[in-house]
C-alpha cells in the first residue's frame, strides 16, 4: 500500500501518515431491529469499486474526513469533511 | 597467472596505474580500480566462480550485468553479490558459493550425472514420503540446494539510509532514451530523478565505439563519447538529480519508486514515469549452453571495453540478425579475438570484416563441448555435423525488451507481431516507455522515442507545448516505420534434443524437464512456473522468461498472441533486508520527572513508547510507604483529553454508559466507555472543571485511539464540542498514602481537607507555587490525590513533595507496586483484566451502566446482555500459597477450559496470592473453588467478589 491520499486540510500525502476509519454507515435508530443492529455492527459492504470511507490524518492535522476511494486500483478520487449525513 | 589486459582504449574505466589486492577462495589477485570483481577475475584468467543450483555445474561470467544467477559470490562474508557488477575494492576477501570442498573439485557435482533421478518436480515426487523423514530430507535438502551461507553470527556494521524524493518524472534507465528523455522533460521545467543501475549514465552506449546518430546532440559521436556527453549534458541540464549505481526493485500505487542505491532506499514519489530499461540479448538454446566461456555478447563487449579483458583468444559470435552483426562489428573494433561468426538465420548480407574470421550460415547449434570451460560449437549444416573449436562464445541473438518493471506498474504486456517480442500493449496513466524497451533497436528511434517520452511527461503536468509533442510524434512515428521495415525476426525456436539445455540458469531447469512437465499437464505457464521453479531463481526470470514463454508456444503448439508473461514481482533486483529495514528507529517518550527516576532506578517497564520506573526499592517496601505512610508515583502517561464547549456534558454523556451532564464542577466521576457492540474500549476519570470544560483521564495505551473515538463521534455533527489532547501538557503524580495530606498541606494554601476536598472532588489550586489540578482519586485504595502540573513543572513538583513529605517518610513506587496495590483493591485494568470480547456487565461494571438513560454509544448491545444476563464474570482469586499463576493461565472444570487468569501477583503486603479471573457465572459466586492450570499441574484457588483490601473502601475515603 502506497496510494497518496488527498487531505482536505493538508493536501495530498503517503497514505501511511493515515488512519483507515472503515466505510461510512448510518447508525441505526435505538428502536432498530436486533438484524439492523447486528448488521451496522458487523457487515460490511466490502465494494470493489468507489466506496465511501472515513480517514484520520494521524500525522497532520488530526481531523476525520471522507472520502471516495475506488478500492481496486487504490485512487481517492475525492475527498471533504463530514457532513451532517 | 598473468593479467593480460587489451592495450588501452577509449572509454575504459579502469585506471592502470594502481592495483587493489584481494582474494578469492584464499588465493591472492590484484585488479585496477574501476574493476568490478568479475573483470578482475576475468582478467586473472580465473573463469568458474560459481557452481549451480541442482546440479552443481560449473559457472562463470554470462551477462556483465548484473542479471543473470551465475556469478553470485560471498564478498566480507555477505552472500549472493553479483561479481560482474560489484565495485572491487582493496582488500576484499571473495569466496565462491554452493561448491564443497572446492570450487573445482565439488562433491556434489555427481548430481549433475545423476539427472535422470531428479526429474522435474523431484521434491514433490520424492520427498514427501515417508512423512516421518521429512525432516531429515529437509536438513540434507538445506545444506545441499541453497544459495550462499548466511552468517547468522554476524552483526554487520550497516548503516541503512532511506531517502524520500518528490519530483516530476522519474526516468528509469540512464540509457540514451532515457538521458534524452530526461534532458527534455527538464528542459521544458520539469523536476526530475533519472536513474541507472550502471556505475555510469549512457547504457550500452559506454562500450560502443561505433558513431551514434539520431539526436544533433550527439550526432557522429563514438558510443563512448557519446555517453560521456549525455552524461555532462545531465550534469549542466538544472532540474535532474541523477542515481547512479541505484536499482529500480518496483513500482508501487501512487507512481511510488523504490530504489535501492548501496545500502539506501529511495523513495520516489513522481508524477510521471518513464521506463527506458532497454533490452537485453536472450540467451541461446543448445546442449551445454551454459559452458564456463559461453557469455553474452554485450557481456565479451563490455569486458573488453571498459576493463580491457579478454573472453578468449577464440572467440565465436552466434547471431541471428542485423543486431547481432552490429555486436560483431563492435567485438571486431573492440579487439576481441573473433574466430567465426555462426549466423543462425538473419540472411543478410556479411558485411566486411578482419580477415581470419570465418561467417558459417544457417548452421543449427547443437552442443556446447567442454567441461570446466568451453572448448568448441557442435553444429550442423545441411546434413554435415561439424565442430568449432573455441575457448569463449559471444551469443549476440536479439535483444528481449525488459518489460519487468511495466507489469508491476499494472501495465499489461502482450506479443507484437509487427516486432515480433513482448511489449507494453497497455500502460497505467502516469507511465510512458522509450527506447529498447519498446523492442525496436535502432538509435534514430531510440532517440526519438526518448525525446516524445520526455515531452509528453513534462506536457501531462502542465508544462511545454503541445506543439513540440507533435513534431516529436511525427519524428517519432517515422523512426518507428523506417526501423520496422528494416527489422528481422528472432528465428523460430526449435528444441534440438540433448539432456542439458538450460532454459533457467537460477534453478538449473532444462528444455527436457519443460517438456515433461508439459506433458504432465502442467501446460499453463503460471503452473509450469510453479512445478519447475522457472524463473523463480535469483533473476525472477530476467534471463530465461523469454525463452520459456516461446519453447512453452512451441511445446504445446499455441501461437505466442496468446501467450502471456509471468509478473515478476518486487523486488525486480535483490534488495538487502537491512537497506529495507531501514535505520533502526524507535521512538521513546519520556516523562518530565525522568531525571529523578534515573538518579533513583534502572529498572524500567515500555508502556507504549513510554519509558516507566518498574521498580525501585522493592515491591514490598514500596506496597508498605503507600499503606502505612506516603507514597508518589509519576503517572504523566496517562492519556489526558480535554472536552470543551456548551455541548460538551452531553457529548459525554452519548459516549458513556453513565452520565456527565449532571456531574457538578469540581467533582470527578469513573468512567468506562464502550463501542455500539457493547465492547469496553477504555476507562479513566472526567473532571468537571468548569460550566463547559470537562478534563478526561485515559489508560496510557489508548490515548490516541480515545482522540480519535471522540473527533470521529463528533465529526460532521453540530455539537458545540472540542476535544484537544493534552497529555503532553500536563505532568503529573499520585500522591498516595494515609499522611498524603499532610504532605499536600505543606505545599498549597489551598484547603484541602476532607470536609473541602472530599474522595473524587476537584479543584485547580497551586501547589508549590505551580498552577495544579488536584484530583483526590487514586488507584491503590488510599487517601491518595493525583496533581497535575505544567509538563515544565514536572521535576520541580516531585523534587518539592519528596522534599515536603521527607521526615514523613515519603518513598517513590513503580508500576510493579501499584499494580499489585490495585489488585488488592480488585480495580480492572482495561486492555488487561478485559479483552476484545468483554463488556460492561460482564467486567463487573454494571454499576455503571444507567438504564435509564436515552440513546447512548452502546445501549443496544449492552441491553441485550443485559438481557440474557450475564454468563461470564470477571471476579478476584486468592491462594493461601506463594505459587503464582501466570497472566493468561487456563480455568479448567472438569478438564475444560472455562475462563482465564487476566491479573495475578503476589501480595507481600497481604501475605497471598490474589489476581482477577474471568469465569462462568455459575462459578463467580463468593468463597467457591476454581482449577487453574500452573505449567506443571493444577491449584485449586477461591472466588473473592470483593476486595481483598479494606472492602467497605474507607481508606480512601479518611
Amino acid at each position: 500500500m502506497s496510494f497518496l491520499v488527498p487531505c482536505p486540510q493538508c493536501g495530498p500525502r503517503d497514505v501511511y501518515e493515515f488512519r483507515f476509519g472503515g466505510e461510512t454507515l448510518r447508525r441505526p435508530s435505538p428502536d432498530a431491529t436486533p438484524l439492523v443492529w447486528t448488521n451496522y455492527r458487523y457487515m460490511r459492504v466490502n465494494r470493489d469499486g468507489n466506496a465511501r470511507e472515513w480517514w484520520f490524518h494521524r500525522l497532520g492535522c488530526r481531523r476525520w474526513f471522507v472520502t471516495e476511494r475506488d478500492t481496486v486500483r487504490n485512487v481517492v478520487s475525492a475527498s471533504g469533511w463530514a457532513t451532517g449525513d | 597467472m598473468t593479467d593480460e589486459r587489451l592495450p588501452p582504449a577509449d572509454g575504459e574505466v579502469i585506471d592502470r596505474g594502481s592495483r587493489l589486492r584481494f582474494t578469492f577462495d584464499g588465493k591472492g589477485h590484484s585488479g585496477h580500480p574501476g574493476d568490478t570483481i568479475g573483470s578482475a577475475l576475468a582478467a586473472r584468467g580465473v573463469r568458474m566462480l560459481s557452481r549451480s543450483f541442482k546440479y552443481h555445474r560449473p559457472r562463470a561470467l554470462l551477462c556483465c550485468d548484473g542479471r543473470c544467477p551465475n556469478c553470485l559470490v560471498e564478498v566480507d562474508g555477505i552472500p549472493n553479490v553479483r561479481a560482474c557488477t560489484a565495485p572491487l575494492r582493496e582488500g576484499q576477501r571473495v569466496r565462491s558459493q554452493n561448491a564443497w570442498p572446492s570450487l573445482a573439485f565439488d562433491v556434489l557435482a555427481i548430481t549433475d550425472r545423476l539427472d535422470r533421478l531428479l526429474p522435474i518436480g523431484f521434491y514433490y515426487k520424492t520427498f514427501y514420503r515417508p512423512r516421518r523423514l521429512w525432516p531429515l530430507y529437509e536438513k540434507v535438502l538445506r545444506r545441499v540446494a541453497g544459495l550462499g551461507r548466511v552468517d547468522i553470527t554476524a552483526r554487520p556494521d550497516l548503516a541503512p539510509r532511506t531517502r524520500h524524493l518528490h519530483c516530476d518524472v522519474a526516468v528509469v534507465g540512464g540509457g540514451p532514451a532515457g538521458c534524452i528523455a530526461a534532458l527534455e522533460a527538464a528542459a521544458a521545467g520539469a523536476r526530475v530523478v533519472l536513474v541507472d543501475d550502471q556505475p555510469a549514465l549512457g547504457g550500452h552506449l559506454r562500450s560502443r565505439s561505433l558513431p551514434v546518430h539520431g539526436d544533433a546532440r550527439i550526432e557522429g559521436l563514438s558510443g563512448t563519447r557519446a555517453a560521456q556527453r549525455l552524461g555532462e549534458l545531465i550534469a549542466e541540464q538544472p532540474g535532474i538529480e541523477t542515481l547512479i549505481a541505484a536499482t529500480v526493485f518496483g513500482i508501487y500505487e501512487g507512481t511510488l519508486l523504490g530504489v535501492n542505491q548501496g545500502q539506501t532506499v529511495a523513495r520516489i514519489r513522481a508524477k510521471r514515469i518513464v521506463i527506458a530499461t532497454g533490452a537485453h540479448e536472450r540467451p541461446a538454446l543448445f546442449d551445454g549452453n551454459d559452458r564456463p566461456g559461453i557469455m553474452l555478447g554485450t557481456a565479451v563487449l563490455r569486458l573488453a571495453r571498459l576493463h580491457g579483458v579478454r573472453s578468449g583468444h577464440q572467440v565465436v559470435a552466434i547471431v541471428d540478425d542485423g543486431y547481432g552483426w552490429s555486436i560483431v562489428a563492435e567485438l571486431v573494433a573492440a579487439r576481441v579475438a573473433l574466430t567465426a561468426v555462426i549466423d543462425i538465420g538473419s540472411g543478410l548480407p556479411t558485411p566486411e570484416l578482419p580477415p581470419g574470421i570465418e561467417v558459417i550460415r544457417g548452421a543449427a547449434i547443437l552442443e556446447g563441448t567442454g567441461s570446466r570451460r568451453v572448448t568448441g560449437l557442435r553444429i550442423r549444416v545441411g546434413a554435415a555435423e561439424r565442430l568449432v573449436p573455441c575457448d569463449a562464445v559471444a551469443v549476440s541473438l536479439r535483444p528481449e525488451p525488459a518489460t519487468g518493471l511495466i507489469a508491476q506498474d499494472g501495465g499489461e504486456r502482450r506479443y507484437d507481431d509487427r516486432i515480433g517480442e513482448f511489449v507494453a500493449a497497455r500502460l497505467s496513466d502516469a507511465v510512458s516507455v522509450a527506447g529498447d524497451v519498446e523492442g525496436i533497436h535502432d538509435d534514430a528511434h531510440t532517440m526519438a522515442s526518448g525525446a516524445l517520452a520526455g515531452l509528453e511527461a513534462a506536457v501531462a503536468i502542465g508544462l511545454g507545448t503541445q506543439d513540440a509533442i507533435a513534431a516529436a510524434r511525427t519524428h517519432r512515428a517515422a523512426c518507428r516505420a523506417s526501423a520496422l521495415a528494416r527489422h528481422g525476426r528472432p528465428v523460430a525456436l526449435d528444441a534440438p534434443g540433448g539432456r542439458k539445455q538450460f532454459v533457467c540458469l537460477c534453478e538449473d531447469v532444462t528444455v527436457k524437464e519443460i517438456a515433461q512437465g508439459i506433458e504432465e499437464g502442467f501446460e499453463d505457464l503460471e503452473t509450469l512456473k510453479r512445478y519447475s521453479t522457472l524463473t523463480m531463481g535469483p533473476c525472477q526470470g530476467k534471463m530465461c522468461q523469454g525463452l520459456a514463454t516461446r519453447l512453452r508456444a512451441t511445446l504445446t503448439g499455441e501461437t505466442l498472441a496468446a501467450a502471456k508473461l509471468t509478473t515478476a514481482r518486487p523486488p525486480f533486483q535483490p534488495v538487502s533486508l537491512a537497506a529495507l529495514a531501514g535505520p533502526h528507529l524507535e521512538p521513546v517518550r519520556r516523562t518530565a520527572m525522568h531525571g529523578r527516576h534515573a538518579a533513583l532506578t534502572d529498572r524500567w517497564i515500555d508502556m507504549g513508547d513510554w519509558k516507566r520506573p518498574h521498580i525501585y526499592t522493592s515491591v514490598e517496601e514500596e506496597c508498605r510507604a503507600v499503606r502505612e505512610r506516603v507514597a508518589i508515583i509519576d503517572v504523566s502517561t496517562l492519556g489526558k483529553l480535554e472536552v470543551a464547549g456548551a455541548d460538551a456534558g452531553s457529548f459525554l454523556d452519548w459516549l458513556h454508559p453513565n452520565r456527565f451532564s449532571d456531574l457538578k464542577i469540581g467533582r470527578v466521576r469513573y468512567r468506562a466507555m464502550c463501542d455500539d457492540a457493547g465492547i469496553v474500549l477504555d476507562d479513566g476519570t472526567v473532571a468537571r472543571l468548569g460550566d463547559t470544560r470537562f478534563f478526561l483521564s485515559t489508560t496510557t495505551g489508548t490515548i490516541d485511539a480515545m482522540e480519535q473515538w471522540l473527533t470521529w463521534w463528533l465529526a460532521g455533527t453540530d455539537r458545540d464540542a472540542r476535544v484537544t489532547n493534552v497529555t503532553a501538557q500536563y505532568a503529573a503524580v499520585n500522591l498516595a498514602g494515609p499522611r498524603s495530606r499532610e504532605v499536600l498541606e505543606r505545599l498549597t494554601e489551598t484547603d484541602v481537607s476532607k470536609a473541602a476536598l472530599p474522595y473524587l472532588a476537584a479543584t485547580e489550586a497551586p501547589v508549590a507555587g505551580v498552577p495544579a489540578i488536584i484530583l483526590r482519586i487514586g488507584f491503590v485504595g488510599e487517601l491518595s490525590y493525583e496533581i497535575h502540573v505544567p509538563s515544565d513543572f514536572g521535576g520541580y513538583l516531585w523534587d518539592q513533595l519528596t522534599a515536603a513529605g521527607a521526615d514523613l517518610g515519603i518513598t517513590p513506587f513503580g508500576v510493579e507496586a501499584q499494580r499489585v496495590l490495585r489488585l488488592e483493591k480488585q480495580h480492572a485494568i482495561v486492555g488487561q483484566d478485559t479483552d476484545g470480547l468483554s463488556n460492561p456487565v460482564e467486567s463487573g461494571m454494571s454499576w455503571l451502566v444507567k438504564a435509564d438513560k436515552d440513546d447512548f454509544v452502546g445501549r443496544e448491545a449492552i441491553a441485550a446482555v443485559t438481557a440474557r444476563g450475564p454468563q461470564q464474570m470477571l471476579v478476584g482469586f486468592e491462594l493461601p500459597e506463594r505459587t503464582v499463576p501466570e497472566e493468561g493461565a487456563a480455568v479448567i472444570r472438569d478438564g475444560r477450559l472455562v475462563g482465564r487468569v487476566t491479573s495475578s501477583k503476589w501480595s507481600p503486603y497481604l501475605g497471598k496470592t490474589i489476581g482477577m479471573v474471568s469465569i462462568p457465572i455459575e462459578q463467580a459466586a463468593d468463597g467457591s473453588e476454581i482449577e487453574i492450570r500452573l505449567p506443571v499441574g493444577t491449584v485449586r484457588a477461591r472466588v473473592a467478589t470483593k476486595p481483598f483490601y479494606d472492602p467497605a473502601g474507607l481508606r480512601l475515603r479518611m
